[in-house]
């Protein structure tokens, strides 16, 4: 379903990725891990559209969409939802959650994922009327999630969506991304929490210094002492600090 | 009190013009990140096109009106994309072309000042709508333009707050604003949005034009004094917040009335900066402004 292959990119002349390959197949959650600063975001960026790859070639449903418009991306169902849990705060949830399905002209569909969206998670019908701005971390990256799925995708990208919750919610976050996949949804997901995602994930990448390090079945890689190497840092001089080796 | 209530009246209506002209200011900088400084030429442009339409096709002053804010829209959307996106090209977008839109603008604004001479001359023409009889309230006779300038300002501000609270499009102008990257990954044409957002600032800015033309003259220079008195405006009401953009008009419109009226008309033009300076010494952000816009 997406398949990227041997993209470069960064910020103006920074570079940060320096050639990542990594496919995802329909129907699959694949997860994608790696430590602070190596590219994680950076690449999912690249496939949403928010950065153009200087090199490289990203395919999604057979065609190409490196270069394109980030909207024009969510039009052919690759939605991506980004670390940090943006929402606008000045908006109500469900304003929020409108906005999502702005690609979607058939207003009825876009009621109907609505609906579905309040399945997923039930506070958010409750609290609908709210403005976002004064949400929870939690229901927060549920309305981020939710704003990605009411376009009703093909697959869907994730950027740490257990990051800085509570470990309760985090097991309910999980929870519920383990449904949407149920129900069919392709998923692409960053995660920092190693353990829960390679749980969830059928494969697993692990990047580092913008290249895939390590790949295979998420059953195998939860048991590879390397995955949890790399995953402690970005470079090897880190890495060493983070172990106590280095200067 | 009836010259007070006059002064009033007056205020208000030079009031809703700033206001206007404000609200387009605050739209294209909570947009685009950007403060407009050839706005007022942009109102001028308006103020010109309205009075050739007008007087050449011989309609009625309504459609006039919205004939003008029309075409102005479009002339404002070909300026953006042409010449100001172009300096946004080396990537960031709007948000960090900073200093050289601010050039840009100040440029723009000479160059529409020019292009106004060449085709309507540098004479002040007169703007004449028969508006008839004015109104009789009590013993206080209110002038029609007047009332024309109040109620079109209210019905515009009405329907751009229609248009962003209870419309998809307004949904999405509303996120650009706040966060493009966001506003993009919701499937919003982000560029699309950036053209549309200045075209309803510059629409916005040529209905104060053609609203003030009958009660002033027409003329090329007639845009420096409106563009600082609504920068006063929008900065006293909170600058990029669209109800502090109104009332800060408003505001700006009456203290340089009754300021005219009682203290000296000689000093007109300096009133809207005593309440400037005033508003800004307690509250910096301005009266309905929040401390700082939050970016991602
Ligand atoms: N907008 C930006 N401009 C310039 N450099 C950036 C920008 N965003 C990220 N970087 C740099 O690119 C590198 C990779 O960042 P990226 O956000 O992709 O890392 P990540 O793997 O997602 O890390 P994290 O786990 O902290 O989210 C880092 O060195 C970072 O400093
Ligand atoms: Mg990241």
């Amino acid at each position: 379903m997406l398949e990227i292959k041997d993209v470069v990119g960064g910020y103006g002349s920074v570079q940060v990725l320096n050639g990542a390959s990594l496919k995802v197949a329909r129907g699959q959650i694949v997860a994608l891990l790696g430590g602070n600063g190596t590219g994680k975001s950076t690449l999912l960026k690249a496939v949403s559209g928010l950065i153009k790859p200087w090199s490289g070639s990203i395919t999604f449903d057979g065609e190409r969409i490196d270069g394109l418009r980030p909207d024009l991306i969510v039009r052919r169902g690759l939605v991506q939802v980004t670390q940090g849990k943006e929402v606008f705060p000045g908006m109500t949830v469900e304003e929020n959650l409108k906005l999502g399905a702005f690609v979607v002209r058939d207003r009825a569909k876009a009621s109907r994922a609505l609906d579905r969206v309040y399945t997923y998670f039930p506070i958010l019908k409750e609290r609908r009327q709210q403005l976002s701005g004064t949400l929870s971390g939690g229901q927060l990256q549920m309305v981020c999630i939710g704003r990605g799925l009411m376009s009703s995708p093909k697959m869907i990208m994730l950027d740490e969506p257990s990051s800085a919750l509570a470990p309760q919610v985090v097991l309910d976050i999980f929870r519920t991304i383990h449904r949407i996949t149920q129900d069919g949804m392709t998923v692409l997901m960053v995660e920092q929490n190693v353990r829960m995602a390679l749980l969830l994930a059928e494969y697993g990448y692990v990047i580092m210094d913008g290249v895939i390090h390590i790949e295979g079945p998420a059953d195998q890689l939860i048991h590879d002492d390397n995955v949890r190497l790399s995953y402690l840092g970005g470079t090897v001089a880190n890495r060493e600090a983070s172990l106590g080796t280095g200067a | 009190m009836g010259y007070f209530i006059d002064l009033v009246i007056i205020g208000l209506s030079i009031g809703m013009v700033y206001a206007l002209v404000a609200l387009g200011l605050s739209l294209i900088y909570s947009g685009l990140d950007i403060v407009h400084f050839a706005h007022g030429e942009i109102y001028m442009i308006g103020a010109f096109i309205g009075l050739m339409l007008f007087r050449h096709l011989g309609i009625g002053y309504v459609p006039t009106l919205l004939l003008a804010v029309v075409l102005t829209g479009i002339v404002g959307v070909l300026i953006e994309r042409v010449f100001y996106r172009r300096l946004t090209s080396t990537g960031g977008g709007y948000t960090v072309a900073g200093m050289g839109m601010i050039i840009a603008g100040f440029g723009m604004s000479i160059v529409l000042q020019n292009v106004a001479y060449l085709i309507w001359g540098p004479k002040a023409l007169p703007f004449p709508v028969p508006y008839g009889r004015p109104v009789e309230i009590g013993n206080l006779a209110l002038p029609m333009s007047y009332v024309w300038i109040v109620a079109t300002a209210l019905i515009l501000m009405f329907v751009l707050n229609l248009l962003l609270k209870k419309t998809m499009i307004g949904l999405a102008i509303r996120a650009v604003a706040h966060n493009k990257d966001i506003a993009y990954l919701s499937g919003v044409n982000v560029p699309l949005m950036i053209s549309l957002i200045f075209g309803i600032g510059c629409a916005l800015g040529a209905a104060a034009g053609v609203l003030i033309g009958p009660i002033n003259y027409v003329q090329v220079l007639m845009g420096l004094s409106v563009l600082i008195k609504a920068f006063a405006a929008a900065v006293v009401g909170g600058f990029g917040s669209l109800p502090g953009a109104v009332l800060g008009g408003v505001l700006v419109g009456v203290i340089e009335s009754l300021g005219a009226g009682y203290v000296s008309g000689t000093y007109k033009d300096t009133y809207a900066f005593v309440l400037l300076i005033f508003v800004l010494m307690v509250k910096p952000s301005g009266i309905l402004g929040v401390e700082a816009k939050v970016k991602a």
